[in-house]
């Protein structure tokens, strides 16, 4: 019985082995979702290059400059969520927790909705004010409830958890009185970008974009371990040896970081943060160091699934991807818990 | 292991968690290596609050806690949690980890580097599954077990951090008598088969009385009495100390107590004095 529950344990090779399975899905699911759309793509034209001029190849076209980015950006943004999503699920210790509960999604929004009723027009490497803006909201709002919530105490979970909500609240309300006194144009971009939008992106974008949300998850599984042991509480995580303050500083700012980032790359996707860890859990079972992995492809292959709907759902209109994530997440996410909550308590 | 003297060193120890408002004050013991102490005392005598100053999840404003020769604010949590281990007593449940999961967690520290364990921290995580009773139920998620057997996994988890301390927050809480009994004898195997120094928060004072070598008793009023534990639970220690008038036999060489309370056995009739047991 020891050796089987031994035998049943997360090992190194294992990890890699079901790590490599996801991404070879995850790569298929890429390669299918770029072929579907509007207009037919045909593989091989693709692979015959750009041709001789900027117009020669229709399909190449397409296909480098629309499917592709947009598929990258899925796959980071969904990764990001997913990965943020299991780090506060975690860090609070509360399995209702997602990537926007400390306030993340308003704080951007908030930024967001100032950088369309400012009418500001200016770009940084290639971006514009929206997402900028939406990027500073979002690590501010966090820096704030962090603050509030350390002057409440020595990170009080239920003391940072409220500051989130109130400072949420808080700035929702704004952003409704900016939406009742903004015009209608403004009003239509800024709600379009609250439900989640995924656009072409640029290369550079995509490539600074994929480097940080790369390297961010790097250093959350390099943290890991000490995840599973704050898991039980930062008194217990203390106990067995991990430096629980520097843990949870660095967990905490890099999955905010992330967030911002994919916030600011695809305004509020819902749903993706809450559903896939939770997903990767039930299956495959709560070691951090194998459901950050897992939950970044996961989260990516979900996330690309979903901007497929909403490009070709009402094609040639596109949806919002939140509307999709939320409306196929939700029964998908039921269904899972259902099934593994009784295979768990019963089987086990 | 060769014994050595004061493996824990308690020096005028004082802690207020508001001003003014003194737990511990002007405290001093010292307990020798291989000891299995018990702090016992009335609710609100300070008891864990004393457990949480010698593991360093609290810091005294005053006096001085010694760890194995050295202040305890001298170690990192890595290195503390090589001398000392706890076994608290609040637990909520979250994603169900594994039994072996969680006793394998005591060896976080010595990960290698890529994040996993070697075989040495597995090896040592199935003696104290098999210490502790524990190993026929290894893969089982720890939300699925009974308090009793969730209590032996993180002892058992405490003992994989192989440290030479073990501190323990009501290790019988909610436990039945056969549990109880269960988790002292396993307690007093680590302390005569590993040689650990074991020291127990308890309001229990029978069991205290019967496994452990010392004691210090905690009154609400900041008195700490230290010594053997036959002399330190007296029968008239426990009755000024805990307020409640109590019966003492003796089994053997060793004493037990009972509290009589204002209700007990004999009166069927209720008694004229309301409020009185709350003075």
């Amino acid at each position: 019985m020891k050796t089987d529950a031994m035998s049943r344990l997360l090992t190194p090779g294992r990890l890699i082995v079901r790590t490599g399975l996801a991404l070879v899905v995850l790569a298929a699911v890429m390669l299918a979702c770029s072929m579907i759309g509007s207009e037919k793509v045909s593989l091989k034209a693709v692979f015959g290059g750009p041709g001789a001029r900027a117009t020669a190849n229709p399909d190449y076209e397409i296909f480098v400059r629309f499917r592709l980015p947009r598929i990258v950006l899925a796959c980071l943004v969904g990764a990001a969520l997913a990965c943020s999503g299991v780090v506060f699920q975690a860090l609070l210790r509360n399995p209702l927790a997602d990537p926007y509960i400390l306030g993340i999604s308003s704080g951007a929004g908030l930024g967001a909705i100032i950088a369309v009723i400012s009418g500001l027009s200016w770009t940084l490497w290639g971006r514009s004010p929206i997402a900028v803006f939406a990027f500073a909201g979002a690590l501010g709002t966090v820096w704030l409830v962090w603050f509030i919530g350390r002057l409440t105490g020595k990170f009080h979970v239920t003391g940072l958890l409220l500051a989130g909500v109130v400072v949420n609240a808080f700035f929702s309300a704004v952003i409704m009185f900016l939406t009742s006194i903004a015009k209608a144009d403004q009003v239509h971009a800024t709600i379009f970008w609250l439900m989640g939008n995924m656009a072409e992106e640029d290369f550079l974008v995509l490539w600074i974009g994929a480097g940080c949300v790369v390297g961010g998850i790097a250093a959350l599984f390099y943290i890991s371990p000490q995840l599973n042991a704050l898991s039980f509480g930062p008194e217990v995580a203390r106990s067995v040896g991990v430096d629980t303050a520097r843990v949870r500083v660095l967990a905490f700012g890099i999955a905010a970081g992330i967030t911002a980032i994919a916030v600011s790359l695809s305004g509020l996707i819902g749903f993706v943060g809450l559903v896939v860890p939770h997903g990767v859990r039930l299956v495959w079972g709560p070691d951090h160091r194998q459901l950050l992995p897992l939950s970044a492809v996961v989260g990516a292959i979900f996330l690309v699934l979903a901007d497929t709907l909403a490009r070709i759902i009402v094609a040639p209109a596109q949806l919002p991807v939140g509307v999709v994530t939320a409306l196929v997440g939700g029964p998908f996410f039921l269904v899972l818990l259902i099934r593994y909550s009784r295979k768990v308590s019963w089987l086990r | 292991m060769a014994k050595m003297s004061g493996i824990i060193e308690i020096n005028g120890l004082s802690f207020a968690y508001t001003p003014g408002n003194m737990v511990l004050e002007d405290m001093s013991f010292e307990v020798a290596a291989g000891t299995f102490l018990a702090i016992a005392g009335p609710n609100g005598a300070g008891k864990s609050t004393l457990l949480n100053l010698m593991c360093g999840a609290l810091r005294s404003e005053s006096g001085a806690i010694m760890i194995d020769g050295a202040p305890i604010a001298s170690y990192s949590p890595r290195t503390l949690a090589a001398k000392v281990a706890v076994v608290r007593q609040e637990y909520v449940p979250i994603f169900g980890f594994s039994v072996i999961e969680t006793v394998l967690m005591a060896r976080t520290p010595y990960y290698g580097p890529a994040g996993f364990e070697r075989q040495a921290d597995r090896t040592i995580a199935n003696e104290a599954l098999e210490l502790t009773d524990t190993a026929r139920f290894a893969s089982r998620p720890i939300t699925s077990l009974s308090s009793g057997e969730r209590q032996r996994v993180f002892i058992a988890r405490a003992l994989a951090q192989n440290s030479p301390i073990l501190l323990l927050d009501e290790p019988t809480n909610f436990l039945d008598l056969r549990h109880q009994v269960g988790i002292y004898d396993l307690l007093k195997a680590a302390q005569l088969e590993k040689g650990k120094t074991i020291v127990a928060v308890t309001h229990d004072v029978n069991l205290a009385a019967q496994y452990c070598h010392e004691a210090v008793l905690l009154g609400t009023d900041r008195s700490c009495r230290h010594g053997r534990t036959r002399d330190v639970l007296s029968a008239e220690h426990i009755r000024t100390t805990f307020n409640v008038e109590v019966f003492a036999g003796e089994i053997g060489s060793g004493q037990f107590f009972l509290p009589l309370g204002e209700y007990a056995k004999d009166s069927t009739q209720p008694k004229d004095r309301p409020g009185k047991m709350w003075p």
